[in-house]
Protein backbone atom coordinates (compact mmCIF):
# COMPACT_ATOMS: atom_id res chain seq x y z
CA UNK A 1 0.00 0.00 0.00
CA UNK A 2 1.23 3.43 -1.19
CA UNK A 3 1.38 6.28 2.47
CA UNK A 4 -1.53 8.69 1.72
CA UNK A 5 -1.28 12.52 2.07
CA UNK A 6 -4.05 15.22 3.09
CA UNK A 7 -2.75 18.21 0.54
CA UNK A 8 -5.93 20.62 0.57
CA UNK A 9 -8.63 21.11 3.24
CA UNK A 10 -12.05 23.45 3.81
CA UNK A 11 -15.61 23.82 4.81
CA UNK A 12 -17.96 26.03 4.79
CA UNK A 13 -19.57 27.33 7.65
CA UNK A 14 -21.59 25.41 9.81
CA UNK A 15 -25.34 26.20 11.20
CA UNK A 16 -28.68 27.59 9.60
CA UNK A 17 -27.33 28.37 6.14
CA UNK A 18 -29.94 30.40 4.33
CA UNK A 19 -29.94 30.72 1.04
CA UNK A 20 -27.55 27.82 0.50
CA UNK A 21 -28.88 24.66 -0.91
CA UNK A 22 -27.25 21.14 -0.03
CA UNK A 23 -25.35 21.10 -3.70
CA UNK A 24 -24.43 25.19 -2.81
CA UNK A 25 -22.42 23.69 0.12
CA UNK A 26 -20.85 21.13 -1.29
CA UNK A 27 -19.60 22.71 -4.42
CA UNK A 28 -17.97 25.62 -1.78
CA UNK A 29 -16.42 23.34 0.56
CA UNK A 30 -14.86 21.59 -2.87
CA UNK A 31 -13.58 23.85 -4.32
CA UNK A 32 -12.27 25.47 -0.91
CA UNK A 33 -10.19 22.18 -0.49
CA UNK A 34 -9.14 22.37 -4.37
CA UNK A 35 -7.75 25.71 -3.81
CA UNK A 36 -6.19 24.93 -0.75
CA UNK A 37 -4.51 22.09 -2.31
CA UNK A 38 -3.65 24.02 -5.34
CA UNK A 39 -4.74 21.55 -7.70
CA UNK A 40 -7.73 23.59 -10.14
CA UNK A 41 -5.71 22.50 -13.24
CA UNK A 42 -5.07 18.75 -12.10
CA UNK A 43 -6.96 15.98 -13.19
CA UNK A 44 -8.86 13.92 -10.64
CA UNK A 45 -9.46 10.06 -10.89
CA UNK A 46 -12.51 10.00 -8.05
CA UNK A 47 -14.70 11.85 -6.01
CA UNK A 48 -16.51 10.20 -2.82
CA UNK A 49 -19.37 12.06 -1.46
CA UNK A 50 -20.24 11.44 2.39
CA UNK A 51 -23.95 12.25 3.03
CA UNK A 52 -26.37 10.54 4.59
CA UNK A 53 -30.21 11.77 4.00
CA UNK A 54 -29.75 14.16 0.47
CA UNK A 55 -32.98 11.81 -1.07
CA UNK A 56 -35.42 12.48 2.48
CA UNK A 57 -34.53 15.69 3.07
CA UNK A 58 -33.47 17.70 -0.04
CA UNK A 59 -35.20 15.56 -2.50
CA UNK A 60 -31.92 15.50 -4.75
CA UNK A 61 -29.95 11.63 -5.15
CA UNK A 62 -27.19 10.37 -6.79
CA UNK A 63 -25.14 13.59 -5.40
CA UNK A 64 -21.61 12.85 -6.57
CA UNK A 65 -23.02 12.94 -10.00
CA UNK A 66 -24.25 16.87 -9.13
CA UNK A 67 -20.88 17.59 -7.53
CA UNK A 68 -18.69 16.40 -10.40
CA UNK A 69 -20.99 18.02 -12.64
CA UNK A 70 -21.51 21.19 -10.85
CA UNK A 71 -17.48 21.75 -10.73
CA UNK A 72 -16.01 19.88 -13.79
CA UNK A 73 -14.17 16.84 -12.07
CA UNK A 74 -15.52 14.96 -14.89
CA UNK A 75 -14.73 12.03 -16.18
CA UNK A 76 -13.53 11.31 -12.42
CA UNK A 77 -15.22 8.65 -10.82
CA UNK A 78 -18.16 9.91 -8.52
CA UNK A 79 -19.87 7.94 -6.27
CA UNK A 80 -21.87 9.02 -2.60
CA UNK A 81 -21.02 6.89 0.53
CA UNK A 82 -23.93 6.41 2.80
CA UNK A 83 -22.71 5.27 6.58
CA UNK A 84 -25.37 6.72 8.60
CA UNK A 85 -23.67 9.19 10.73
CA UNK A 86 -20.16 8.23 9.72
CA UNK A 87 -21.08 8.75 6.20
CA UNK A 88 -18.33 11.27 6.08
CA UNK A 89 -15.31 9.10 7.62
CA UNK A 90 -16.50 6.48 5.42
CA UNK A 91 -16.12 8.91 2.35
CA UNK A 92 -12.69 9.63 3.65
CA UNK A 93 -11.85 5.83 4.16
CA UNK A 94 -12.73 5.22 0.42
CA UNK A 95 -10.46 7.85 -0.79
CA UNK A 96 -7.49 6.84 1.25
CA UNK A 97 -8.05 3.21 -0.39
CA UNK A 98 -8.27 4.10 -3.68
CA UNK A 99 -4.89 6.19 -3.57
CA UNK A 100 -2.96 3.71 -1.08
CA UNK A 101 -4.24 1.03 -3.54
CA UNK A 102 -2.87 3.07 -6.72
CA UNK A 103 -6.25 3.05 -8.13
CA UNK A 104 -6.51 6.61 -7.77
CA UNK A 105 -3.61 9.78 -7.91
CA UNK A 106 -5.76 12.69 -6.80
CA UNK A 107 -9.06 12.27 -4.71
CA UNK A 108 -11.96 14.72 -3.74
CA UNK A 109 -13.08 13.87 -0.62
CA UNK A 110 -16.61 15.70 0.24
CA UNK A 111 -19.17 15.60 2.76
CA UNK A 112 -22.03 17.85 3.40
CA UNK A 113 -25.96 17.71 4.87
CA UNK A 114 -28.60 20.04 5.03
CA UNK A 115 -31.09 19.68 7.43
CA UNK A 116 -32.36 22.70 8.62
CA UNK A 117 -34.92 23.44 6.64
CA UNK A 118 -36.68 20.33 7.22
CA UNK A 119 -39.14 19.81 10.58
CA UNK A 120 -37.08 18.61 13.65
CA UNK A 121 -39.91 15.50 14.08
CA UNK A 122 -38.72 14.77 10.69
CA UNK A 123 -35.25 14.65 11.23
CA UNK A 124 -35.67 12.36 14.73
CA UNK A 125 -37.78 10.24 12.87
CA UNK A 126 -35.45 9.49 10.16
CA UNK A 127 -32.49 9.37 12.46
CA UNK A 128 -34.71 7.26 14.69
CA UNK A 129 -35.05 4.60 11.58
CA UNK A 130 -31.00 3.77 12.13
CA UNK A 131 -32.22 1.82 15.08
CA UNK A 132 -33.82 -2.03 14.84
CA UNK A 133 -37.06 -1.33 13.41
CA UNK A 134 -38.68 -4.05 15.43
CA UNK A 135 -36.64 -4.09 18.62
CA UNK A 136 -36.10 -0.64 19.08
CA UNK A 137 -37.88 1.35 16.67
CA UNK A 138 -41.36 0.80 16.99
CA UNK A 139 -41.01 1.38 20.75
CA UNK A 140 -40.01 4.81 20.41
CA UNK A 141 -36.88 4.53 20.74
CA UNK A 142 -35.17 7.93 19.23
CA UNK A 143 -31.31 8.36 19.60
CA UNK A 144 -31.53 11.05 22.58
CA UNK A 145 -33.53 7.77 24.08
CA UNK A 146 -30.40 5.38 23.45
CA UNK A 147 -27.87 7.92 25.02
CA UNK A 148 -30.00 8.15 27.80
CA UNK A 149 -30.08 4.64 28.36
CA UNK A 150 -26.38 4.52 27.61
CA UNK A 151 -25.90 7.87 30.37
CA UNK A 152 -27.78 6.24 33.03
CA UNK A 153 -26.01 2.81 33.06
CA UNK A 154 -22.46 4.74 33.19
CA UNK A 155 -24.11 7.29 36.48
CA UNK A 156 -25.12 3.77 38.12
CA UNK A 157 -21.60 2.20 37.43
CA UNK A 158 -18.97 4.55 37.12
CA UNK A 159 -20.16 7.71 39.26
CA UNK A 160 -21.10 9.38 36.01
CA UNK A 161 -22.92 13.01 36.90
CA UNK A 162 -25.00 15.43 35.24
CA UNK A 163 -22.45 17.90 36.11
CA UNK A 164 -19.79 15.95 34.34
CA UNK A 165 -22.08 15.72 30.56
CA UNK A 166 -22.40 19.88 31.37
CA UNK A 167 -18.73 20.17 31.68
CA UNK A 168 -18.28 18.59 28.64
CA UNK A 169 -20.86 21.24 27.24
CA UNK A 170 -19.25 24.29 28.30
CA UNK A 171 -15.89 22.89 27.25
CA UNK A 172 -17.10 22.25 23.53
CA UNK A 173 -18.80 25.81 23.46
CA UNK A 174 -15.70 27.31 24.70
CA UNK A 175 -13.76 25.64 22.07
CA UNK A 176 -16.26 26.33 19.48
CA UNK A 177 -16.04 30.15 20.40
CA UNK A 178 -12.96 30.53 18.88
CA UNK A 179 -13.50 28.40 15.79
CA UNK A 180 -15.09 30.70 12.83
CA UNK A 181 -16.55 27.47 11.15
CA UNK A 182 -18.88 26.43 14.29
CA UNK A 183 -22.52 26.92 14.77
CA UNK A 184 -22.67 27.69 18.44
CA UNK A 185 -20.85 31.07 18.77
CA UNK A 186 -21.84 31.73 22.30
CA UNK A 187 -20.76 29.96 26.01
CA UNK A 188 -22.16 28.15 28.17
CA UNK A 189 -22.27 27.24 31.59
CA UNK A 190 -22.21 24.33 34.11
CA UNK A 191 -25.37 26.09 35.80
CA UNK A 192 -27.17 26.88 32.53
CA UNK A 193 -26.38 23.74 31.04
CA UNK A 194 -28.06 21.85 34.12
CA UNK A 195 -31.17 23.82 33.76
CA UNK A 196 -31.56 23.37 30.11
CA UNK A 197 -34.98 21.33 29.40
CA UNK A 198 -35.15 17.76 29.77
CA UNK A 199 -35.29 15.56 26.79
CA UNK A 200 -34.53 12.10 27.80
CA UNK A 201 -34.06 12.01 31.69
CA UNK A 202 -31.13 12.41 32.55
CA UNK A 203 -30.21 14.16 29.56
CA UNK A 204 -30.83 17.79 28.77
CA UNK A 205 -30.99 19.77 25.51
CA UNK A 206 -27.35 21.04 26.12
CA UNK A 207 -25.92 17.71 26.57
CA UNK A 208 -26.81 16.68 22.20
CA UNK A 209 -26.29 18.67 19.61
CA UNK A 210 -28.02 20.79 17.48
CA UNK A 211 -28.94 20.10 13.80
CA UNK A 212 -27.14 21.75 11.20
CA UNK A 213 -26.24 22.57 7.96
CA UNK A 214 -22.88 22.33 6.37
CA UNK A 215 -20.14 20.86 4.26
CA UNK A 216 -16.37 20.03 4.01
CA UNK A 217 -14.19 18.34 2.16
CA UNK A 218 -10.54 17.00 2.07
CA UNK A 219 -7.89 16.23 -1.71
CA UNK A 220 -5.64 13.01 -1.11
CA UNK A 221 -2.85 12.01 -3.10
CA UNK A 222 0.06 9.26 -2.41
CA UNK A 223 2.55 10.85 0.06
CA UNK A 224 5.69 10.75 -2.83
CA UNK A 225 3.44 13.59 -4.57
CA UNK A 226 2.30 15.51 -1.95
CA UNK A 227 5.16 18.08 -1.70
CA UNK A 228 4.85 18.63 -5.47
CA UNK A 229 1.17 20.63 -4.03
CA UNK A 230 1.54 21.28 -0.45
CA UNK A 231 3.85 22.87 1.98
CA UNK A 232 2.95 20.88 4.75
CA UNK A 233 0.85 17.56 3.61
CA UNK A 234 -0.30 15.98 6.12
CA UNK A 235 -0.38 11.87 6.32
CA UNK A 236 -3.00 9.71 6.62
CA UNK A 237 -1.18 7.09 9.23
CA UNK A 238 -3.96 4.66 9.48
CA UNK A 239 -7.70 3.89 9.95
CA UNK A 240 -10.01 1.56 11.48
CA UNK A 241 -13.38 0.09 10.69
CA UNK A 242 -15.51 -1.94 12.67
CA UNK A 243 -18.88 -3.13 13.34
CA UNK A 244 -21.11 -4.11 16.17
CA UNK A 245 -24.83 -5.75 17.13
CA UNK A 246 -27.26 -3.13 15.91
CA UNK A 247 -29.42 -3.42 19.38
CA UNK A 248 -28.08 -1.86 22.41
CA UNK A 249 -29.44 -4.80 24.36
CA UNK A 250 -27.49 -7.16 22.98
CA UNK A 251 -23.84 -5.74 22.69
CA UNK A 252 -21.81 -7.98 25.01
CA UNK A 253 -22.08 -4.74 27.74
CA UNK A 254 -24.01 -2.22 26.51
CA UNK A 255 -22.08 0.38 28.76
CA UNK A 256 -19.12 -0.65 25.90
CA UNK A 257 -18.92 0.66 22.75
CA UNK A 258 -17.09 -2.28 21.13
CA UNK A 259 -16.91 -0.86 17.63
CA UNK A 260 -14.69 2.19 18.86
CA UNK A 261 -12.77 -0.51 20.80
CA UNK A 262 -11.86 -2.89 17.73
CA UNK A 263 -11.88 0.36 15.35
CA UNK A 264 -9.22 2.40 17.24
CA UNK A 265 -7.28 -0.75 17.89
CA UNK A 266 -6.78 -1.09 13.97
CA UNK A 267 -6.17 2.55 13.48
CA UNK A 268 -3.50 2.01 16.18
CA UNK A 269 -2.01 -1.02 14.95
CA UNK A 270 -1.75 0.17 11.42
CA UNK A 271 -0.31 3.74 12.38
CA UNK A 272 2.20 1.70 14.44
CA UNK A 273 1.20 4.40 17.42
CA UNK A 274 -0.30 3.57 21.31
CA UNK A 275 -3.05 6.14 22.75
CA UNK A 276 -0.07 7.98 24.40
CA UNK A 277 1.31 9.43 21.12
CA UNK A 278 -1.90 11.09 20.14
CA UNK A 279 -1.80 14.96 20.50
CA UNK A 280 -5.19 16.02 19.60
CA UNK A 281 -8.19 14.14 18.89
CA UNK A 282 -12.03 14.99 17.40
CA UNK A 283 -14.89 12.40 19.26
CA UNK A 284 -18.44 11.96 18.00
CA UNK A 285 -20.25 13.89 20.76
CA UNK A 286 -23.55 14.13 18.87
CA UNK A 287 -24.64 13.55 22.91
CA UNK A 288 -21.77 14.65 25.29
CA UNK A 289 -21.74 10.76 27.37
CA UNK A 290 -20.23 9.57 24.27
CA UNK A 291 -17.20 12.15 23.96
CA UNK A 292 -16.58 10.00 27.80
CA UNK A 293 -17.42 7.26 26.41
CA UNK A 294 -15.40 7.07 23.63
CA UNK A 295 -12.70 8.45 24.72
CA UNK A 296 -12.14 5.57 26.96
CA UNK A 297 -12.96 2.53 24.50
CA UNK A 298 -10.36 4.53 22.04
CA UNK A 299 -8.07 3.60 24.87
CA UNK A 300 -6.99 7.32 26.47
CA UNK A 301 -8.81 6.65 29.60
CA UNK A 302 -9.25 3.47 32.02
CA UNK A 303 -12.80 2.46 31.68
CA UNK A 304 -15.12 4.45 33.52
CA UNK A 305 -12.48 7.45 33.91
CA UNK A 306 -13.19 9.32 31.44
CA UNK A 307 -15.62 11.46 33.46
CA UNK A 308 -12.62 12.27 36.00
CA UNK A 309 -10.47 13.38 32.81
CA UNK A 310 -12.63 16.02 32.05
CA UNK A 311 -13.30 16.97 35.62
CA UNK A 312 -9.63 17.87 35.57
CA UNK A 313 -9.29 19.33 32.95
CA UNK A 314 -7.06 17.10 30.76
CA UNK A 315 -9.13 16.53 27.68
CA UNK A 316 -9.84 20.87 27.82
CA UNK A 317 -7.46 23.03 25.05
CA UNK A 318 -4.79 23.81 27.00
CA UNK A 319 -5.10 19.77 28.52
CA UNK A 320 -3.06 17.25 27.80
CA UNK A 321 -5.23 15.15 25.90
CA UNK A 322 -7.22 18.27 23.65
CA UNK A 323 -10.72 16.80 22.87
CA UNK A 324 -12.93 18.67 20.26
CA UNK A 325 -10.99 21.60 19.83
CA UNK A 326 -13.37 22.52 16.94
CA UNK A 327 -16.15 22.42 19.63
CA UNK A 328 -17.10 18.71 18.34
CA UNK A 329 -20.33 18.11 17.34
CA UNK A 330 -22.22 20.04 20.14
CA UNK A 331 -20.94 23.60 19.13
CA UNK A 332 -19.04 23.35 15.95
CA UNK A 333 -22.41 21.82 14.55
CA UNK A 334 -23.72 18.30 13.26
CA UNK A 335 -24.85 18.17 9.23
CA UNK A 336 -24.28 14.21 9.71
CA UNK A 337 -22.97 13.37 6.05
CA UNK A 338 -20.18 16.34 6.66
CA UNK A 339 -19.45 15.26 10.42
CA UNK A 340 -16.56 13.04 9.38
CA UNK A 341 -14.97 14.99 7.03
CA UNK A 342 -15.09 18.29 9.29
CA UNK A 343 -13.20 16.00 11.86
CA UNK A 344 -10.46 15.57 9.24
CA UNK A 345 -10.34 19.61 8.61
CA UNK A 346 -10.02 20.67 11.65
CA UNK A 347 -7.22 18.08 12.57
CA UNK A 348 -5.53 18.90 9.47
CA UNK A 349 -5.37 23.03 10.47
CA UNK A 350 -4.12 21.80 13.99
CA UNK A 351 -1.66 19.72 12.64
CA UNK A 352 -0.65 22.35 9.90
CA UNK A 353 -0.31 25.05 12.88
CA UNK A 354 -3.51 26.67 11.17
CA UNK A 355 -6.37 26.65 13.82
CA UNK A 356 -5.76 29.97 15.12
CA UNK A 357 -6.99 30.84 18.91
CA UNK A 358 -7.74 27.15 19.12
CA UNK A 359 -4.77 25.70 17.88
CA UNK A 360 -3.38 22.69 20.34
CA UNK A 361 0.69 23.94 20.72
CA UNK A 362 2.87 21.64 19.09
CA UNK A 363 0.20 18.85 17.76
CA UNK A 364 1.93 16.42 15.63
CA UNK A 365 -0.44 13.17 15.41
CA UNK A 366 -4.62 13.48 15.31
CA UNK A 367 -7.08 11.12 15.72
CA UNK A 368 -11.18 11.01 14.89
CA UNK A 369 -13.56 8.94 15.48
CA UNK A 370 -17.11 9.04 13.38
CA UNK A 371 -19.68 7.10 14.66
CA UNK A 372 -22.74 5.20 12.44
CA UNK A 373 -25.76 4.40 14.21
CA UNK A 374 -25.56 4.52 17.79
CA UNK A 375 -21.90 3.41 18.21
CA UNK A 376 -22.16 -0.19 16.33
CA UNK A 377 -20.54 1.22 13.58
CA UNK A 378 -17.39 3.34 13.73
CA UNK A 379 -14.47 4.61 11.77
CA UNK A 380 -11.65 6.04 13.18
CA UNK A 381 -8.49 7.76 11.30
CA UNK A 382 -4.91 8.77 13.10
CA UNK A 383 -3.62 11.30 11.08
CA UNK A 384 0.39 12.58 11.42
CA UNK A 385 2.10 15.87 10.51
CA UNK A 386 4.62 15.16 7.81
CA UNK A 387 8.55 16.71 8.47
CA UNK B 1 -51.46 -11.02 19.92
CA UNK B 2 -48.80 -13.24 20.86
CA UNK B 3 -48.64 -15.09 23.77
CA UNK B 4 -45.21 -14.68 24.90
CA UNK B 5 -42.13 -12.22 23.88
CA UNK B 6 -39.93 -14.98 22.25
CA UNK B 7 -36.34 -15.30 21.54
CA UNK B 8 -34.90 -17.53 19.37
CA UNK B 9 -32.22 -20.01 20.53
CA UNK B 10 -29.77 -21.77 18.12
CA UNK B 11 -29.94 -25.49 17.90
CA UNK B 12 -25.89 -25.70 17.34
CA UNK B 13 -25.21 -23.76 20.19
CA UNK B 14 -27.85 -23.13 22.20
CA UNK B 15 -27.33 -19.06 22.52
CA UNK B 16 -31.03 -17.08 22.60
CA UNK B 17 -30.91 -14.23 20.64
CA UNK B 18 -33.44 -11.67 20.55
CA UNK B 19 -34.53 -9.93 17.76
CA UNK B 20 -33.86 -13.08 15.43
CA UNK B 21 -30.35 -12.92 13.20
CA UNK B 22 -30.11 -15.17 10.28
CA UNK B 23 -26.75 -16.16 11.63
CA UNK B 24 -26.44 -17.60 15.18
CA UNK B 25 -24.31 -14.22 16.64
CA UNK B 26 -22.05 -16.83 18.58
CA UNK B 27 -21.55 -19.75 16.20
CA UNK B 28 -22.94 -18.34 12.41
CA UNK B 29 -25.51 -21.42 13.17
CA UNK B 30 -28.76 -20.98 10.86
CA UNK B 31 -31.03 -23.03 12.89
CA UNK B 32 -33.47 -21.83 15.72
CA UNK B 33 -35.92 -22.78 17.79
CA UNK B 34 -38.76 -19.96 18.60
CA UNK B 35 -38.67 -19.92 22.98
CA UNK B 36 -40.20 -18.22 25.57
CA UNK B 37 -37.66 -15.07 27.14
CA UNK B 38 -39.57 -15.53 30.58
CA UNK B 39 -42.44 -13.76 32.87
CA UNK B 40 -39.42 -12.40 34.80
CA UNK B 41 -36.91 -9.69 34.31
CA UNK B 42 -34.90 -6.88 35.86
CA UNK B 43 -34.70 -3.40 34.77
CA UNK B 44 -31.24 -2.64 33.65
CA UNK B 45 -31.17 0.78 32.51
CA UNK B 46 -34.08 3.25 31.66
CA UNK B 47 -34.94 6.73 30.62
CA UNK B 48 -38.20 9.23 30.48
CA UNK B 49 -38.53 10.18 26.84
CA UNK B 50 -40.26 14.15 26.77
CA UNK B 51 -39.25 14.63 23.18
CA UNK B 52 -41.44 12.42 21.84
CA UNK B 53 -41.57 10.48 18.44
CA UNK B 54 -44.89 10.42 15.97
CA UNK B 55 -47.90 8.16 17.53
CA UNK B 56 -47.07 8.68 21.48
CA UNK B 57 -48.84 11.59 23.14
CA UNK B 58 -48.32 11.70 26.31
CA UNK B 59 -45.09 12.53 27.82
CA UNK B 60 -43.19 11.02 29.26
CA UNK B 61 -42.59 7.87 27.95
CA UNK B 62 -40.32 5.79 29.49
CA UNK B 63 -38.07 3.33 27.85
CA UNK B 64 -35.86 0.92 29.53
CA UNK B 65 -33.75 -2.41 29.07
CA UNK B 66 -34.43 -5.08 30.58
CA UNK B 67 -32.43 -8.40 31.76
CA UNK B 68 -33.59 -11.74 31.19
CA UNK B 69 -30.08 -13.06 32.71
CA UNK B 70 -28.00 -15.18 30.68
CA UNK B 71 -27.09 -12.36 28.66
CA UNK B 72 -30.61 -12.11 26.99
CA UNK B 73 -32.10 -8.96 27.45
CA UNK B 74 -34.71 -6.62 25.24
CA UNK B 75 -35.73 -2.86 25.18
CA UNK B 76 -39.72 -1.72 26.03
CA UNK B 77 -41.65 0.40 27.29
CA UNK B 78 -41.62 0.74 30.88
CA UNK B 79 -45.08 0.97 32.28
CA UNK B 80 -44.34 2.58 35.96
CA UNK B 81 -44.39 6.46 37.16
CA UNK B 82 -41.36 5.29 38.96
CA UNK B 83 -38.51 3.25 37.69
CA UNK B 84 -35.92 1.78 39.34
CA UNK B 85 -32.73 0.16 38.49
CA UNK B 86 -33.17 -3.60 39.49
CA UNK B 87 -36.88 -3.15 39.77
CA UNK B 88 -38.45 -6.59 38.74
CA UNK B 89 -40.95 -6.46 35.64
CA UNK B 90 -42.84 -8.82 33.38
CA UNK B 91 -43.87 -8.76 29.91
CA UNK B 92 -46.98 -7.48 28.83
CA UNK B 93 -48.82 -7.73 25.54
CA UNK B 94 -50.03 -4.07 24.53
CA UNK B 95 -50.35 -0.78 22.02
CA UNK B 96 -46.77 0.76 21.53
CA UNK B 97 -47.63 3.91 19.49
CA UNK B 98 -49.03 4.92 16.19
CA UNK B 99 -46.93 5.12 12.90
CA UNK B 100 -48.98 6.64 10.23
CA UNK B 101 -52.66 5.18 10.58
CA UNK B 102 -51.47 1.75 11.71
CA UNK B 103 -51.70 1.00 15.29
CA UNK B 104 -48.61 -0.64 16.59
CA UNK B 105 -48.64 -3.43 19.24
CA UNK B 106 -46.08 -5.42 21.22
CA UNK B 107 -44.62 -6.24 24.76
CA UNK B 108 -43.94 -3.64 27.27
CA UNK B 109 -42.91 -4.00 30.63
CA UNK B 110 -44.82 -3.52 34.20
CA UNK B 111 -43.59 -4.17 37.48
CA UNK B 112 -43.92 -7.80 37.98
CA UNK B 113 -45.90 -6.98 41.80
CA UNK B 114 -47.79 -4.55 41.56
CA UNK B 115 -48.44 -1.92 44.48
ZN1 LIG C 1 -25.08 -20.61 17.77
Amino acid sequence: MRDVAIIGCGMTKFGRIEGKNLMDLMVEASLRAIDDAGVGEEDFDSVYVGNMMAGELTHQTAIASALVDRINLIPAAAERVENGPASGASAVKNGFLAVASGASDLVLVAGGEKMTEADTDVITDLVSTMTHPTAEYVHGVTLPAMAALLTRLYMERYGLTERHLAMVAVKNHSNAMKNPYAHIQRPCTVEGAMSSVMIADPLRLYYACPISDGAAAVVLCPLEKAKEFADKPVRIAGFGHASDVQTLHEREDPAVLKSVQLASQRAFEMAKLKPKDIDVVETHDAFEILEIVQSEDAGFFEKGKGHLAVEKGVTALDGELPINPSGGLKARGHPVGATGVAQIVELVWQLRGEAGERQVKGAKRAFACNFGGFGNNTVIHILERVG
Amino acid sequence: MQERLTGFKCKRCGRVTYPKHERCLSCRGTEFEEVGLGDECTLLTYTKLYALPEGIEMPPLTLGVVDFGGGVRALGQIISDDPKIGMKLRPVWGKLRKIGEEEMYGFKFEPAEKG
